[in-house]
């Protein structure tokens, strides 16, 4: 019953979603935006508390059982839960009933985004650059023809695609969207169909009952 | 230590400083360089611009803050352009850590044009103007239901507001009445509003991505499933590019004022590239 109740809403789910996109009938299409915009929005926001519970209990366990850098996690409760309270009483333009300015110091939920989650998330991102170079470096080197392709193909984008590359000929920003457009499309493309029937054979797989390791259990 | 064992090891400090320098020094002592539109930008730039006055377009703000200083420029521009030609302008954003974002944009460049205007008709008034919808979850949910009717999907704004109620939308209903949604992203987002709002509504999309990403949309550029595509730092550069030229709007073009640090970036990393590779050759000779 535990496996087979799952089983079934996942076969009745999948059907009712694949079949609304070709029975255009009123009636089905009525029924179809019900479960889009109404049942959908519900499940989400279940899912939204379910994974806030989760995220709780697992720094909390973490704390009580002093686990590798549990430390951290006083933060990480610290930061939730302030950022909860400013961002569900202190309103989403500075207005709400909790008031978040002293004297000129301003720590509503867009301040704190802007000045804490924006330069930390950018700046993570940008170390990235570094290591991108250093990578560049070591690892590209020409070792055989097609490294070689490789290679002369990144360089022409790489200049190409700079204000420089216009400089050095009118023709050369023409050139790197042809590669764009042509080589690399070919190449994507056949990712992207393999992907899709991929995707497709999986999903089937899902429906069908025959891929069961999103149930959990080991099995 | 042989002097191709050298080339072949440079320490990834001295690496990472030199890049450091290079990357820097233009951001503190900026200047515009002047960059040609490349034609996927231009087809963008001209679907905005032929918005029909009886229609409104939709700028998806999808972009996290890791991609800031790549697609915020993007947002800045299609805002500015939208604003100056007086399109209504529907903003919105699939995931909740990018409202504040959408929310930055949207502030700086209503500022910018408030504070030049003269009269109450030239000042970009909210909810006649423009909306922001905020964050509707999950994003198959907007995807779709916007086909059908915006204001139950968006039943309040961002701000609380009824949007059934505001002047904006009197006139617009669903994508029947919208001209071209642009899908500012970092990620797969652009893709899924072909798969759902366009095949199913025939919604116009168009793009602003990642340099990174760019590779992967070129398959739905050239079959036409994207109207127009913005590709990194320097497609934000020609879209800021072709807005000053054709409207002559002015305010700092963050993206232009980048390109030299690129393009010192892009040559000090195939500068690397090379000496690697001649410390690998001579290797090799000497093998």
């Amino acid at each position: 019953m535990k496996k087979r109740i799952p089983l079934i809403l996942i076969f009745v789910a999948g059907l009712l979603g694949v079949i609304s996109f070709v029975i255009p009938h009123p009636s089905y299409q009525v029924y179809d935006e019900w479960m889009r915009n109404d049942l959908l929005r519900v499940l989400s926001a279940f899912a939204v508390v379910l994974a806030l519970g989760s995220l709780l209990r697992v720094h909390f366990d973490k704390i009580r059982r002093k686990r590798r850098n549990w430390q951290y996690s006083w933060l990480l409760l610290v930061a939730f839960g302030g950022s909860a309270i400013i961002g569900l009483f202190g309103g989403v333009a500075a207005d709400g009933i909790l008031p978040t300015t002293v004297r000129s110091f301003s720590f509503d939920i867009q301040t704190l985004y802007e000045n804490i989650v924006i330069p930390l998330a950018s700046s993570m991102f940008a170390l990235l650059a570094f290591f991108m170079a250093s990578a560049a470096y070591r690892a590209f080197r020409v070792r055989s023809t097609e490294a070689t392709l490789l290679l002369t193909a990144a360089f022409i984008v790489m200049i190409g695609v700079l204000p420089l590359g216009y400089s050095i000929s009118k023709h050369l920003p023409a050139f790197v969207q042809w590669i764009l457009n042509v080589p690399n499309v070919a190449a994507q493309r056949g990712i992207v169909l393999g992907i899709a029937l991929g995707v497709v054979a999986t999903s089937l797989k899902i429906i069908l009952g025959i891929e069961r390791a999103w149930l959990g259990g080991g099995e | 230590m042989k002097i191709y064992e050298r080339l072949m090891t440079i320490d990834r400090r001295i690496i990472y400083a030199i890049l450091l320098v290079v990357v820097t020094l233009p951001l503190v002592f900026p200047s515009v360089l002047k960059v040609t539109p490349m034609t996927p930008v231009e087809k963008l730039f001209t679907a905005v611009d032929n918005t029909p006055d009886d229609k409104a377009l939709i700028l998806d703000c999808s972009y996290a803050p890791q991609i800031k200083a790549e697609v915020e420029p993007m947002a800045i521009a299609v805002l500015r352009h939208a604003f100056k030609t007086r399109k209504k302008i529907l903003v919105l954003s699939l995931y909740v850590e990018m409202i504040g974002l959408a929310t930055r944009a949207i502030n700086q460049v209503v500022e910018e044009f408030n504070s030049v205007a003269e009269t109450y008709e030239d000042s970009l008034i909210y909810g006649r103007d423009y909306v922001f919808l905020g964050w509707q979850p999950p994003p198959i949910v907007p995807m779709l239901g916007m086909g059908e009717s915006i204001s139950n999907i968006y039943v309040v704004d961002y701000y609380g507001n009824q949007t059934d109620t505001l002047q904006i939308m009197q006139k617009v209903k669903n994508y029947n009445d919208i001209s071209i949604l642009v899908a500012l992203s970092g990620s797969t987002i652009p893709i899924s509003w072909v798969a759902y709002a366009q095949n199913r509504y025939g919604l116009r999309v168009g793009v602003g991505c990642t340099a990174v990403s760019g590779a992967d949309f070129y398959t739905y550029y050239q079959t036409g499933q994207f109207t127009g595509l913005m590709v990194g730092m320097k497609g934000a550069a020609e879209y800021e590019e072709l807005v000053e030229a054709n409207h002559g709007v002015k305010g700092r073009r963050v993206a232009s004022e980048a390109m030299l640090s690129l393009t010192y970036a892009h040559l000090i990393i195939m500068l690397f590239i090379v000496i690697g590779n001649i410390g690998f050759f001579l290797h090799r000779r000497r093998k």
